[in-house]
């Protein structure tokens, strides 16, 4: 899912976050270094300061503790304090050889002869001491020597507030500063890498632009600095030519096929023709013979007619099929009756017998348009017809069927071959050779968000079209 | 210091008419114990001057840390006068002349104060057993005396009675140990402590007293009784007992918060000599 997610995110925001990342990990890991520094820094100036305060006192202190004279001691400690009155020593506790306290500069908080070591176990040495904990005291401890000889030892707390707020104040600044640099350093980044990747995001606009097809990059688009991207732009554009002119020639292949599947009645269609003919130019015949036989003429006239109006319905039927304006027309039963007028002779010619159960009315098929459902439907009686063998049988069913109509052609032929299954009812490019007819019904049945089911049954072959009805209708 | 040598230059030349002599005349030392603001370098300067002034001759004012090492100086000699207290004086009575007795409201006398801090809870001497105890000087009548002879009379001694004692070496020094929480209770000269009180408020604010002695003697100034005839001394004499008359002599009493110097009567330390004689010591 993360993954998806990430890939969703534009290539330009993606280097660009990816840049800014690294620059963050680069300004922590100076940051980290410089606070290191800075820590020891301050670490040094408080040993230092540590340092000159204790050895100043332990100068004083040192005879006064060696003669245990506890008057003297608070004495130095009390004129210390006095003298660093708001600086940085808070209280300093002095005690001898044995840790007992002798003194101290809050005499109630440690005194005279108590047990010094509450004040001395958390007090660090001078070498250890530091400031890294942010406590804005600090308690360190040293030995009072005199002649080489330690004769107590002295605890002092001293105020590294100011250290530690200087400290943080510092670290805050730094932070801040580095926080900045970053973030301008990952906005460069973006626009930079933007403005490189802008001909990739024309490519991906283009290739996925509206109605999901490729289209043409303008050729203003396309950068004249860079030869590397503009050579993939035009590449991209000579491809989108091919892709076009494909669909086309698809497009006109398809057209072309209504004219294949007339052609292929022509001879059937033509019989159908020169039939009625003979009798018709009989009927001729018979009126100039009897034409003084009112009775005979009235008989043969109507049967002229009826004979004319079928070669009427049958060329309208022929025109229907090939006019291209009847795109946009609903579907009505006399569609059907169309193509049973023109798909009936082919039957007849084979011996085959047609089975034609049209029980849709108007407003089931009104939804539906005109044009591709007979081009469905005509192609796929073709094809029952040409593999049911002579006296074969031929059966279209129509009827309503879940929110659709539902067609059904069934035949007793020898069955569809896998190429041609692979051509009705999927969209993988067809192989070379063959008719193009069922792909055809694929790719009208997918036009109208159709689905098609093969059965293959007891040496009948049925292929069912299921077409839902169109929301807008 | 301009004016300084001024008064030195006129008071000489009111005494002597010819500065010569002055400036041969060789330095006159007088040694201070620390019974006051020992600290306070315009005190001691101010007191110089007016002596000076009054005795017409450069003088020198000698400080000590201890009680002994004065009372030692006065004895041996290497200090020509001394202000002592009453107790050292009377423990080298025979040797040792007074030469004026300080008036401190109205009357050469002065207290010992016991003290606590102000939150203690405790009314007099006997609720202080266990506790820590500051005393000024083991030679000091008001600092160290008075406590222990009255701690004889209760068949204690200040180290039986007391966890432990300690010496600050000057009465400010006790108020200071006291107002800090490093003893409990301190034994103080009651005059230092009530000058103190004007000088430093905040500090003997942080203190209370528990219980005041008897008037006793006030500290005298002293010299060698063998010396008492050298005119240098009652010069000095005459400068001490005079010194509320003359202008500077008047400007150092008020900042020592004293009326002036009165004629010594060694009656004055009857009190201090019962004192040491319930300690067991002769005066």
């Amino acid at each position: 899912m993360r993954h998806g997610t990430i890939s969703h995110i534009p290539i330009t925001l993606r280097v660009a976050l990816a840049m800014g990342g690294l620059m963050i990990v680069l300004g922590m890991v100076a940051s980290q270094q410089v606070l290191r520094s800075l820590s020891r820094l301050h670490d040094d100036r408080l040993r230092e300061i540590a340092r000159l305060h204790v050895e100043g006192l332990s100068v004083a202190l040192g005879p006064l503790v060696l003669h245990k004279d506890v008057w003297e001691v608070y004495d130095t400690l009390d004129r210390a304090r006095g003298a660093s009155d708001g600086q940085r020593m808070l209280f300093t506790v002095v005690a001898d050889d044995r840790n007992r306290v002798l003194a101290a500069t809050d005499p109630l908080r440690a005194p005279v002869d108590s047990d010094a070591t509450p004040f001395s176990k958390d007090a660090s040495d001078l070498s250890a001491l530091t400031a890294s904990g942010g406590e804005p005291q600090v308690r360190v401890r040293a030995p009072l020597r005199v002649a080489e000889r330690t004769v107590g030892q002295i605890v002092t707390e001293i105020d590294v507030g100011d250290l530690v707020a200087e400290r943080e104040q510092v670290s805050l600044y730094l932070l801040l500063a580095n926080a900045g640099a970053t973030a301008l350093l990952a906005f460069a980044g973006y626009f930079l890498v933007a403005r490189m990747l802008k001909p990739v995001t024309v490519l991906a606009q283009h290739m996925d632009n509206v109605g999901g097809a490729p289209s043409r990059i303008p050729e203003a688009e396309i950068p004249k600095s860079d030869t590397e991207l503009a050579r993939l732009l035009r590449t991209f554009n000579a491809m989108t030519g091919a892709i076009d002119a494909r669909a086309e020639a698809e497009k006109r292949l398809a057209e072309r096929e209504r004219f294949v599947s007339l052609g292929r009645l022509s001879s059937s269609l033509a019989h159908e023709i020169n039939n009625p003919l003979g009798g018709l130019l009989n009927s001729v015949d018979t009126i100039r013979t009897f034409a003084n036989r009112p009775e005979v003429v009235q008989k043969s006239v109507a049967l002229l007619e009826r004979g004319l109006v079928h070669l009427k319905d049958v060329s309208r039927a022929i025109l229907d099929e090939n006019r291209l304006d009847r795109v946009g027309l609903p579907l009505r039963p006399m569609d059907f009756d169309d193509l049973k007028l023109l798909f009936e002779p082919e039957a007849a010619r084979k011996g085959q017998y047609l089975d034609w159960q049209v029980r849709a009315d108007g407003a089931d098929l009104a939804s539906l348009p005109a044009a591709p459902v007979r081009q469905i439907v005509l192609n796929l009686l073709l094809n029952a017809s040409a593999a049911a063998p002579e006296d074969g049988c031929i059966r279209l069913s129509v009827a309503p069927n879940d929110g659709g109509v539902e067609l059904t052609i069934t035949d007793n032929g020898r069955g569809l071959s896998t190429q041609d299954l692979d051509r009705l009812m999927s969209s993988a490019p067809v192989a070379p050779g063959g008719g193009v007819g069922l792909r055809l019904v694929h790719d009208l049945v997918a036009g109208l968000n159709g689905r098609i089911r093969h059965d293959r049954d007891d040496g009948r072959t049925s292929v069912t079209v299921f077409l839902p009805r169109a929301a807008a209708s | 210091m301009r004016r300084r040598d001024f008064f030195r230059t006129l008071a000489a030349c009111a005494v002597l008419p010819c500065p010569s002599v002055l400036r041969a005349k060789p330095l006159f030392r007088l040694a201070l114990t620390p019974v006051f603001l020992d600290n306070d370098a315009v005190v001691i300067e101010r007191l110089r001057e007016a002596l000076s002034q009054g005795m017409g001759r450069e003088i020198d004012l000698v400080q000590r840390r201890t009680y002994q090492e004065i009372t030692g100086a006065l004895l041996d000699g290497s200090v020509d006068a001394a202000w002592l207290c009453g107790y050292p004086f009377l423990q080298h009575r025979g040797q040792l002349s007074l030469l004026g007795v300080p008036v401190w409201r109205g009357q050469p006398r002065y207290q010992s104060y016991l003290i606590t801090s102000a939150g203690d809870q405790a009314t007099g001497l006997e609720d202080l057993r266990g506790g820590m105890h500051a005393f000024s000087d083991p030679d000091s009548n008001s600092g160290f005396l008075v406590t222990a002879s009255d701690l004889a009379r209760m068949g204690e001694t200040p180290d039986s009675f007391f966890a432990r004692t300690i010496f600050t070496w000057g009465h400010r020094n006790v108020v200071r140990a006291v107002a800090g929480g490093l003893v409990r209770s301190g034994s103080v000269d009651g005059y230092v402590w009530q000058a103190l009180a004007a000088v430093e408020p905040g500090l003997v604010a942080r203190t209370r007293i528990v219980s005041q002695s008897e008037w006793l003697g006030f500290p005298p100034f002293a010299a060698r009784s063998d010396r008492m005839a050298d005119p240098a001394v009652t010069t000095l004499q005459r400068a001490l007992l005079g010194m509320d008359r003359m202008p500077a002599g008047r400007k150092a009493l008020d900042l020592l918060f004293l009326d002036g110097i009165a004629e010594p009567d060694i009656r004055l330390f009857d009190g201090i000599a019962a004192r040491m004689a319930e300690l067991g010591q002769a005066g």
